[in-house]
């Protein structure tokens, strides 16, 4: 079964790919948006979500999961779907305030340079519009505004989260 | 050695690592053996596992014991001695803790 959908707050995609597999459906692979499942017995699975940082060896982070009995389901760009079998018991990959504070640090930083992109093509999109009065350009414009203004709710909501996590050390 | 005082006290991660690692250990069976001897009060997160081995190896309080990549052995670490020194400076205080948690029984 292929299912699409846009997730912009992991722990929300995280929860839906727990109540499917809670259903009888194990995310098998993930890419652009659309999740592919298979059936698996309910709630055979515990599913995790994860990003990879460019500033460590993700190769070693990868083996390490591994080794510890975690398996990488599906990595996509820098996004890896994780997950465990229940009956191996709890799985949860972060599981103390500093390294959840982590975890969302590196989440925010990087929507941060995705947001820093997105604005830049907007104004560069903005001043063509301006100059060549294309009604063509003005959609694409305000589509790439649209999308820079859902990248900083992701940004705003990882602050959020992470002075929760703060509030509670 | 005030710059080992600046470390303490330890989180309870790092206290339970340094101790599952005092014969070499690899990353599950760290996971496995703070889950057992606290009575499956502490699992350790694979995530938080990685960052705090990452950085006990960087502070040089644990070291790689052995890496056979042939094999696709998995690694091990173990303590170091610098590390056993923390740990004890750590137990000390603990102590020191309990020791004093008397005080407010004989108040009770």
């Amino acid at each position: 079964m292929k299912k699409f959908r846009l997730y912009y707050d992991k722990d929300k995609e995280q929860e839906w790919l727990q109540k499917m597999a809670l259903s009888g459906w194990a995310l098998k692979n993930f890419f652009l948006g659309v999740y592919t499942f298979v059936p698996c017995k309910p709630g055979e699975y515990i599913y995790q979500i994860d990003l990879l940082d460019d500033f460590r060896d993700n190769n070693d982070f990868v083996a390490f999961l591994e080794d510890s009995g975690v398996e990488v389901v599906s990595r996509w760009f820098r996004w890896i779907y994780l997950r465990k079998k229940a009956e191996d018991g709890p799985f949860e990959m972060y599981t103390d305030i500093d390294s959840k504070i982590d975890h969302y640090n590196r989440i925010k930083r990087f929507f941060q340079v995705a947001l820093l992109l997105e604005v830049i093509c907007f104004l560069i999109e903005a001043i063509a519009v301006v100059t060549t009065r294309d009604p063509l350009l003005l959609i694409f414009t305000i589509l790439i505004g649209t999308i820079a203004l859902a990248i900083l709710r992701v940004v705003w909501r990882c602050k959020w989260k992470i002075e929760q996590l703060k509030q509670m050390s | 050695m005030i710059y080992l005082e600046n470390n303490l006290p330890l989180t309870e991660a790092v206290f339970y690592i340094l101790l599952a690692v005092r014969k070499p250990n690899h990353g599950y069976g760290i996971i496995q053996e703070v889950n057992e001897i606290t009575g499956g009060r502490l699992v350790l997160g694979p995530g938080t596992l990685y960052g705090a081995i990452n950085s006990l190896l960087s502070k040089n309080w644990i070291e790689l014991y052995s890496e056979d990549k042939t094999s696709r052995k998995k690694k091990e670490y173990v303590i170091t001695e610098e590390g056993k020194e923390v740990f004890f400076r750590e137990v000390k205080r603990l102590e020191e803790l309990i020791k004093n948690a008397k005080l407010m029984e004989e108040s009770v």
